[in-house]
């Protein structure tokens, strides 16, 4: 499939129908706690998708050198201290460690250089960033780039390059920026509304969240017909002869 | 405060090495049967796949891994080949089997799904997959509403031909893509 | 025993506070990644709870014993470094003993490490009080978060599939015959249903908590 095809596909996919918020559950705690507002909520997605795309280049970077087993990095480091050693060097059991502080490390520079060189985009969400070292968001991305990290000897089902983990990490963030400004967006309007006492606040979000969830339902399946009308003309021939109607 | 580091820190490197034995320790001890668990999980579906199989053993082709059906006196009785792709909910990863010169599919086995309960899902039911058995590798599969007639191919599962597709597509671009990479010569 | 005095709540109120009038899920709303995440089946539920309740126990446990020696700035390091060599003791321990739960739970045990349950227990409550004080809260709100998502998963699970620990134990609530309309909500098992089921209970938990304050 045609590299750009397959980006595109990646992004729909990330950002809309595995949307993080409302597929997998993850960042809630600032999708409540964060979305009274359009223009905070705006500023925490920006800033999630920042700080994600960087804490994905190094998770990947270090899952790749260091962690994976067999990495290259590790091997030499073993090699070294133990020559004519046939042992794989396996250091993933370090992962959750490793991608946590890299994350805590990822939010912290992230801080001082945008405080330092860009001081109106400190403005709009500098205050969210050390929050963000606990959002789910960031740590599920790390996972599941883990998963695709390319491993010598190992089945990965989909290997993922640099490039592939980073787009899905930026769209990861432009998902949750979706759900949480749709979420204040709405939130904004109910202020006017008599809502049941013991709905009110959370309760309430709760139940708005789903019916999002359920719209965002809508969006499964459209990378598929997609990922079939853009299929290039001749072979793979898979592709089509699936298009073909039946008789 | 900050003229020594080792006084301040001494406490969070002491934690660190600690860890660090308790995970290798969980880890030496745990660690052959957490691989044996992941092993188990595709080879023990190899018999089902590939008639008169009795383990597999796996081989690295063009990146990917393949497993090499053999049956019990070590005799290639075929491939089975680990794939996977886009469904309509989520990812789909699967198992195909196939005969010795990878020119018909012996059989399919879905390892992991998140298709709608009731309807896509169906596709992990033994009556569906077995509509794969027998069918010719050499030429890709189609998807028809209704009943199949014709070779090549497969009825989707009603109420569900976004991910009847999904699957076969997976299945015709894996073989494909096997039967271009596979080792030349017999298996 | 004049310190007890100052500490606040005996070592059992704090136990039973975390059960309902402190708990995690309905009143502090803390962890809701994983109450709605992995609460479609009663096994998802049970083992997430139960590896959120060691790592909370574990960790607070030994935030514990070490707090004459901790440095104020260094706190949240060595919590952090605690909580995540637990989470992956934990994980291992279900990926060689539970291989099932562990692939369908996939990356929510892991992200047990930011659960914000957790950290705001070794904050407020184990790296100031004594060893048993610090355990009793912790078995209290493990207990708690353990039971709020046991709640919603009872729910999703009887509406959803119609049986209430279905994979282990293969009770049916709802009869295989009842009318088609009556079983297999799919919206319960799917994202949506989990929203709904949450703010929906936690709209009876505010009101139920309302009219015993009224009573009183």
């Amino acid at each position: 499939m045609n590299y750009l095809v397959s980006v595109l596909l990646l992004a729909i996919s990330t950002a809309l129908i595995n949307n993080m918020v409302f597929h997998y559950f993850v960042g809630n705690c600032p999708f409540i706690g964060v979305s009274r507002r359009v223009d905070t909520a705006f500023g925490m997605g920006a800033a999630v998708t920042f700080v994600v795309t960087i804490a994905a280049a190094l998770s990947w970077i270090m899952t790749y050198f260091v962690l994976a087993p067999g990495a290259p990095l590790t091997a030499a480091v073993l090699r070294l201290v133990r020559p004519g050693s046939t042992a794989v060097a396996d250091l993933s059991i370090l992962n959750y460690i490793v991608y946590i502080f890299v994350i805590a490390w990822a939010v912290q520079l992230v801080e001082m250089y945008v405080r330092k060189f860009f001081p109106p985009l400190y403005k709009s969400f500098g205050v969210f960033l050390p929050l963000i070292t606990t959002n789910c968001v960031i740590l599920f991305t790390c996972l599941e780039i883990m998963k695709h990290v390319p491993v010598a000897g190992a089945p990965v089902a989909e290997p993922w390059g640099l490039d592939r983990a980073l787009i899905f990490a930026f769209f990861a963030g432009i998902g949750f920026l979706i759900a949480i400004v749709l979420m204040a967006g709405i939130r904004e309007e109910l202020e006017h509304c008599d809502v049941p006492a013991p709905l009110r606040g959370p309760g309430i979000t709760m139940i708005i969240a789903g019916i999002l969830a359920l719209a965002f339902l809508g969006f499964t399946g459209m990378d598929t017909t997609l990922a079939r009308r853009l299929a290039p003309k001749p072979p793979p021939a898979s592709a089509e002869t699936a298009a073909r109607p039946a008789p | 405060m900050k003229r020594n580091y080792i006084q301040q820190a001494w406490l969070v490197i002491v934690l660190a090495c600690l860890f660090g034995a308790a995970l290798a320790a969980v880890h030496a001890g745990l660690g052959p049967r957490i691989a044996q668990n992941r092993l188990n999980d595709t080879l023990s579906q190899i018999p089902t796949l590939v008639e008169g199989a009795a383990r597999g053993e796996p081989l690295e082709i063009g990146g990917r891994i393949v497993y090499r059906a053999v049956d019990g006196e070590g005799a290639a009785a075929g491939w089975v080949v680990p794939a996977g792709g886009q469904g309509f909910a989520d990812r789909i990863e699967l198992l195909i089997g196939l005969d010795r010169e990878a020119a018909q599919i012996t059989g399919l086995y879905i390892l992991q799904q998140n298709e709608t309960p009731g309807l896509g899902n169906r596709v992990t039911e033994p009556e569906w997959r077995a509509r794969f058995a027998g069918q010719s590798a050499l030429a890709p599969l189609t998807v028809v509403k209704g009943r199949a007639g014709g070779a090549g191919e497969v009825e989707a599962v009603t109420g569900a031909t976004v991910s009847s597709q999904s699957v076969v597509g997976i299945v015709n671009e894996a073989v494909a893509r096997f039967r271009r990479e596979r080792p030349e010569g017999a298996p | 025993m004049s310190e007890r005095k100052n500490d606040g709540p005996t070592p059992m109120e704090r136990f039973l506070g975390g059960l309902i009038p402190e708990n995690p899920v309905y009143r502090q709303i803390l962890g809701i990644c994983p109450s709605l995440a992995v609460t479609n089946t009663m096994e998802g539920a049970l083992t997430m709870g139960v590896a959120a309740l060691f790592v909370l126990l574990c960790s607070n446990i030994l935030i514990s014993l070490i707090r004459p020696l901790l440095k104020p700035h260094l706190r949240i390091l060595v919590f952090t470094l605690t909580i995540a060599t637990f989470v992956t003791i934990a994980d291992r321990v279900l990926a060689a003993y539970l291989y099932d739960m562990s692939k369908q739970l996939g990356p929510y045990i892991p992200l047990i490490i930011v659960n914000c349950v957790i950290i705001a227990r070794c904050e407020i409550c184990a790296s100031k009080q004594r060893v048993f004080t610090a355990a009793a809260d912790a078995l209290g709100q493990g207990l708690g978060f353990t039971l709020g998502l046991m709640t919603i998963a009872t729910v999703r699970e009887i509406l959803g599939f119609g049986t209430w620990f279905g994979k282990w134990l293969g009770w049916r609530v709802i009869p295989a015959t009842a009318p088609a309309h009556w079983s297999n909500w799919v919206i319960m098992i799917l994202p949506p249903g989990a929203f709904l089921t949450l703010g929906l209970l936690l709209g009876v938990f505010n009101a139920l908590t309302a009219k015993k304050e009224k009573a009183a």
